[in-house]
């Protein structure tokens, strides 16, 4: 077992304290809350059932479901072009970042590699959807806390973002620009340029949060030692992304199972923070999004000339075969299992989203709390409820 | 030993940050010029009166050039949800070549596209062989009944005016640079 810091075992104990009463006190009555599914503090249609006893929670389980769209049943009566516009809209937030996973699962079983441009410039706006879906969570983390100022700010900040999104793919939200073999469309004239201008401004906003937020002695004071989660039990849970590096363990898919995009190209470093609690997840992301404005303006330095598209057949026919391939999406690990049986559209399609699993932790990690702080770990572990539903 | 200088308690200085761009966005001149501008400084605009232009490649709404349709049914078969309908008859045009046959020719009876039903995916306009759908960043065409969300082949055939020429590539591209087929003024 890794080492854990005390504030990490003083959480622990507490999580067993109140288990422990759980079991002897069963005749007093506790009170169950019900959070949701139409809460405004959960983003989305999440129902988090708590048992509290006085002000501190002893159980809580989170109820999912209530926004399934079905889309792995949906995918197999769709062609391989037609699937990517449904993914879009799995984790709205970040929408290109969807289509890449799944984009490469298919290439991997069709044997075909995308030329080098289209790898870049699928790196480039893979890299923007994640700004664009962290700057939220740096501006949605204060309010939850009570601060209603940063979000304006990241809604103001995000815009930019969105705006060099849609002007290279013609949708803010919902791109649905990558192609089997390539990407859509090349980069309008003066794009990258201007992506470099926008880079600028996200870190001027990182600073304006850093100041804003990070520096309050509330926001301290609800964030440290507060949903600690230690680094084993992280892993037990299957956690990813910031999730998993805000509690000391270095793993990064981008760096470590790198497949089809050119992270390995690139100067950049993987965060990590040892505490686990709020704090840290919060810490976490900021240091990636300015990370990946970095790798944003070395890749916008960097994009080799060359065609967009490999040869492919007019008609896609997937030959018959099984791949995964998964991506270090903003919200942590995504990946797609496909299944083909050599037909137009898949056999079966089955989607690993990140934030299943970082919400499948609320059980251990509510358990002790106070009843405020279930709304800023939620907040902190930061899904979407469309990727734990999709 | 060096004694810490005071620090700022952390929220004042959040403070600070958020007074900093209340200043900002009420002088947009800086304070050389202190006349309170707050429509000029702020980062939205007040929209029925000023518009955002959307970037050319905005997919906004779909226009048809009817003259190049050929009413293939390629975009009504591709299309995820099945939004657009299609219908047409055969009619006997004139020889190309004095002497020759006369050619069969499919002529649009109906082409509507319900745009409550679309997700602005794009994959007719990508499919079409025949250059007649085009992406047009128009984006007010909101209605008070969802049925007059149907756009007809007129509608959408109007939109087809607001369609603005493809950007030039970024450096280094081998794409190759796509046209709008506008017709000849006649």
């Amino acid at each position: 077992m890794t080492a854990i810091t005390d504030r990490q075992k003083l959480a622990y104990i507490a999580g067993q304290a109140a288990d422990a009463r759980v079991n002897i006190e069963l005749e007093t009555e506790g009170m169950t809350l019900n959070m949701g599914p139409q809460h405004p503090a959960t983003h989305g249609t999440l129902r988090i059932v708590a048992k509290l006893d006085g002000e501190q929670v002893i159980a809580a389980d989170p109820i999912m479901g209530y926004m399934h769209r079905g889309y792995e049943k949906l995918a197999e009566v769709r062609t391989y072009a037609q699937v990517t516009t449904l993914v879009n809209r799995i984790d709205w937030l970040g929408s290109f970042a969807n289509e890449v996973p799944f984009i490469l699962a298919s290439e991997q079983l069709m044997g075909i590699e995308a030329p080098p441009r289209a790898q870049w410039i699928r790196t480039l706006l893979f890299e923007l959807s994640r700004v664009a879906n962290i700057i939220l969570f740096l501006g949605d983390m204060a309010v939850q806390l009570g601060a209603l100022t940063p979000v304006f700010f990241a809604f103001r900040d995000r815009e930019h973002v969105l705006n060099q999104i849609e002007s290279a793919t013609g949708g803010r939200f919902h791109p649905n620009f990558d192609r089997i073999g390539g990407i859509k469309d090349d980069l309008p004239k003066g794009w990258l340029a201007e992506t470099k201008a926008t880079m600028a401004n996200v870190r001027k906003f990182c600073d304006e949060m850093e100041e804003l937020v990070m520096g309050s002695q509330i926001f301290e004071a609800r964030t440290r030692g507060i949903g600690v989660i230690p680094p084993d039990v992280a892993q037990q849970y299957g956690l990813s992304g910031a999730n998993l590096r805000a509690s000391g363990v270095d793993w990064d898919i981008r760096r470590d199972n790198n497949i089809g995009l050119v992270y390995d190209k690139l100067d950049w470093k993987v965060w990590t923070h040892t505490d686990g609690d709020s704090f840290a997840r919060f810490w976490v992301r900021m240091q990636e999004t300015r990370e990946a404005c970095n790798m944003i303006e070395q890749l916008c330095d960097g994009v080799p000339s060359g065609p967009i598209m490999a040869k492919v057949p007019r008609i896609i026919k997937v030959p018959a075969g099984e791949a995964f391939v998964s991506t270090e999406n903003p919200l942590g690990e995504m990946g797609y299992y496909i299944v083909s049986q050599g037909d137009l559209t898949p056999f079966r399609v089955k989607i690993r989203t990140a934030s299943f699993n970082n919400v499948s932790i609320t059980p251990w990690i509510l358990r002790g709390v106070y009843v405020p702080d279930i709304i800023t770990i939620l907040a902190s572990l930061y899904f979407i409820l469309g990727d734990i539903d999709r | 030993m060096a004694i810490p200088k005071p620090k700022l308690p952390g929220f004042l200085q959040g403070m600070a940050v958020t007074a900093r761009t209340a200043k900002e966005t009420m002088f947009p001149d800086g304070m050389k010029n202190p006349i309170p501008q707050p429509s000029k400084g702020a980062a939205t605009v007040q929209y029925p009166h000023v518009k955002e232009a959307p970037a050319p490649r905005a997919r906004g709404v779909i226009s048809l050039q009817e003259d190049n349709c050929t009413s293939c049914m390629l975009c009504a078969r591709e299309c995820p949800d099945w939004c657009i309908y299609i219908e047409a008859h055969k009619t006997l045009a004139p020889p190309r070549r004095a002497g020759g046959k006369p050619r069969s020719v499919n002529t649009l009876d109906r082409f509507d596209i319900d745009y409550s039903l679309c997700m602005y995916c794009g994959i007719c306009v990508e499919v079409c062989p025949f250059e007649a759908l085009y992406w047009s960043p128009e984006y007010e065409y909101s209605e008070v009944r969802i049925a007059d969300l149907l756009h007809d082949k007129e509608r959408l055939g109007e939109w087809f005016e607001t369609v603005p020429e493809f950007e030039p590539y970024e450096a280094g591209s081998e794409a190759k640079q796509k046209k709008v087929s506008r017709k000849e003024a006649k």
